[in-house]
């Protein structure tokens, strides 16, 4: 008879392999769209575009459903942001376009959320982020408490049925060595 | 599988009580986040996760180095057992992360430097697994699955201060040596923080405990089938 010593194998090797093809899965997904109605919207800043002088063209906007939108700009948008240490700097795009590009910039660098007011897919405004979506959020919230729980259960069960199966050959094994 | 799973086990017992009250924390005491909103709650189950998930190197690590020097198979046991439970917690504090990133970062994933090293530990614990289960079985095994965990290790320190470090996206350390002097700590939030460390922590040394005992049933299966097969052998044989 060959003897193998069955470490942990297949259970947790296919546990490890699956959150790793979700993991890729979830950085090739994304979604885009461009802002064509009056409104307001929050989030990150994910793209900036700046003609041949550095001035501010266009930006994109992540909202908190993942919605990609872009926004031209117009001389009489207004910004009212803040840097890392909370200093507020108001200006519009017909006075400091290159200052407001470099602004952005910094927003994408430090995921910092803004808020757009907009029309046409033109901005009109761009703030720190005001009151969101964020807080209503809680299909995130539920999707972290059902992943821990449904993998800490999917485990505690794949070690219950191994120990089964194990108790089960060593009693076996017992009985036919007498 | 419960009779096995022993539901009467003080440890597990322990856990779930101390789970309840977290849970309870959580959900109905602990005030929204002003800036985050609900989703900010994740973070009582994340950070913990993350915690757990250094945890098992650590332990993966110290057993690793204790096999190495006493060559008693009760650590080579216990480095296995943290290994396994280590990949569930890595996995879940990335899992967790990515779900809390998307809504606060508007990205599932980002080369920031605390993720990086974070993914690295997980693939830390999935080699030294993988390693475990194709390498033949025998001492060489053992030895060069625990030289493997205890280099393993040197993640962890680097995990910690990252987010110190390289100054990015990532939130500060709020718990530890290296915590900002403002942080959350002594706030609602952070007692309920702590009190969720301390329940995760629970569960980890339940898992551990549990997968330990399974890997002793599994030695005592190897030993039994060896002793099967050379009480079977004609005498002589070899």
């Amino acid at each position: 008879m060959r003897v193998t010593n069955s470490v942990p194998r297949a259970g947790a090797l296919r546990i490890a392999l699956a959150m790793i093809v979700a993991f890729g899965v979830a950085i090739a997904h994304s979604s885009t769209s461009f802002a064509q109605d009056s409104s307001v919207a929050s989030g990150i800043v994910v793209g900036v575009e700046v003609d041949d002088s550095g001035n501010l063209t266009r930006f994109a906007l992540s909202d908190s459903t993942g919605t990609v939108t872009t926004f031209d700009l117009s001389f009489e948008t207004k910004y009212g942001l803040e840097n890392q240490a909370g200093d507020r700097w108001v200006s519009s795009q017909g006075e400091e376009s290159a200052e407001a590009a470099r602004r952005l910039r910094d927003h994408q660098e430090r995921f910092a959320p803004i808020t757009v007011s907009f029309a046409n897919g033109v901005a009109s405004s761009v703030v720190e982020r005001e009151e969101g979506k964020l807080e209503t959020n809680l299909g995130y919230l539920f999707a972290v408490f059902g992943i821990t729980w449904a993998l800490f259960f999917a485990y505690v069960l794949y070690m219950g049925t191994k120990q089964q199966v194990l108790q089960h050959e060593i009693a076996k094994l017992k009985s036919t060595l007498g | 599988m419960f009779k096995v799973l022993n539901l009467l086990d003080p440890l597990l017992v322990l856990s779930a009580a101390l789970m309840g009250v977290t849970l309870y924390l959580i959900f109905q005491w602990v005030p929204t986040e002003l800036n985050q909103g609900a989703v900010q709650r994740i973070l009582y189950f994340h950070v913990p996760v993350a915690w757990g998930s250094m945890l098992g190197i650590f332990v993966v690590s110290g057993s690793s180095f204790m096999y190495l020097w006493k060559k008693n198979e009760k650590w080579d046991r216990l480095a296995v057992a943290s290994a396994e439970v280590g990949v569930v917690f890595g996995g879940l504090m990335l899992l967790t992360g990515m779900i809390w990133a998307r809504p606060v970062w508007a990205v599932w994933w980002t080369g920031e430097a605390k993720l990086t090293t974070a993914l690295i530990l997980f693939f830390i614990y999935v080699a030294y697994l993988m390693f475990r289960a194709y390498f033949p079985p025998g001492g060489q095994r053992q030895r060069l699955a625990a030289i493997i965990g205890v280099i393993g290790a040197i993640d962890t320190p680097i995990i910690y201060f990252a987010a110190n470090l390289w100054s990015q996206a990532h939130p500060p350390i709020v718990t530890g040596p290296a915590a900002d002097a403002e942080s959350t700590l002594g706030s609602d939030l952070g007692m309920v923080l702590l009190a969720s460390t301390l329940a995760f922590t629970f569960i980890f040394i339940y898992l551990v405990q549990t997968r330990y005992k399974i890997r002793k049933s599994e030695d005592d299966l190897v030993e039994l089938k060896r002793t099967s097969t050379s009480s079977s052998m004609p005498a002589g044989a070899n």
